[in-house]
């Protein structure tokens, strides 16, 4: 992978189907009818090869999208994890009450 | 359908269809140019094999490393 490192290869990979790639294919597809309406083609029967090809181009990019987003949300957590275990004195739990603690005694007057 | 349908409305947005000025024939649909779709479809398709390729070297590669295979 160009942009990714070794590690990355560490993480789970991306399903086939994936957010990024569904809605690349879908903006590709909908490049393909615009393509088709503005020259005045019907726009879902006409150039089945372009349509195809701007799906396909959208659902590559939008798979190898998904790795590269991946791999940064996995560098942010664990540099986020790296330093709430590096200061724990920021980090401390605080004493929880309950509400039966702090809630006054209810002596309804009727 | 109803898609088809609803970007009819750009034939009202543009009215011209721009060709290339160099060639003498029109655009001829009934005709269509055999070499550009083949190329289209072997490009569609060698791209999807590339994808489910790089996903099975991938998900090979995840097993591998994490001592999952």
């Amino acid at each position: 992978m160009g942009l990714l490192p070794d590690e990355a290869k560490r993480l789970p990979p991306p399903g086939i189907v994936n957010r990024n790639s569904v809605w690349l294919g879908l903006c590709g597809w909908a490049t393909g009818m615009l393509h088709n309406s503005l020259n005045r083609r019907p726009a879902l029967k006409a150039g089945v090869h372009r349509q195809t090809l701007f799906i396909t181009v959208g659902w590559f990019i939008g798979y190898h999208l998904t790795k590269y987003e991946n791999y940064k949300y996995a560098t942010l957590d664990r540099d986020m994890n790296e330093y709430i275990r590096l200061h724990p004195d920021e980090f401390q739990e605080k004493e929880r009450r309950t509400f039966a603690a702090i809630v006054e005694p209810f002596h309804p007057i009727r | 359908m109803l898609l088809g349908r609803l970007l009819l409305r750009t034939s009202a947005v543009n009215k011209m269809v721009s060709r290339n000025a160099y060639t003498a024939s029109k655009p001829d649909p009934s005709k269509p140019n055999m070499l550009r779709v083949g190329l289209a479809f072997g490009s569609t398709a060698v791209l999807w094999a590339l994808l489910f390729k790089q996903h099975s070297t991938d998900v090979h590669e995840y097993k591998t490393r994490n001592g999952l295979e």
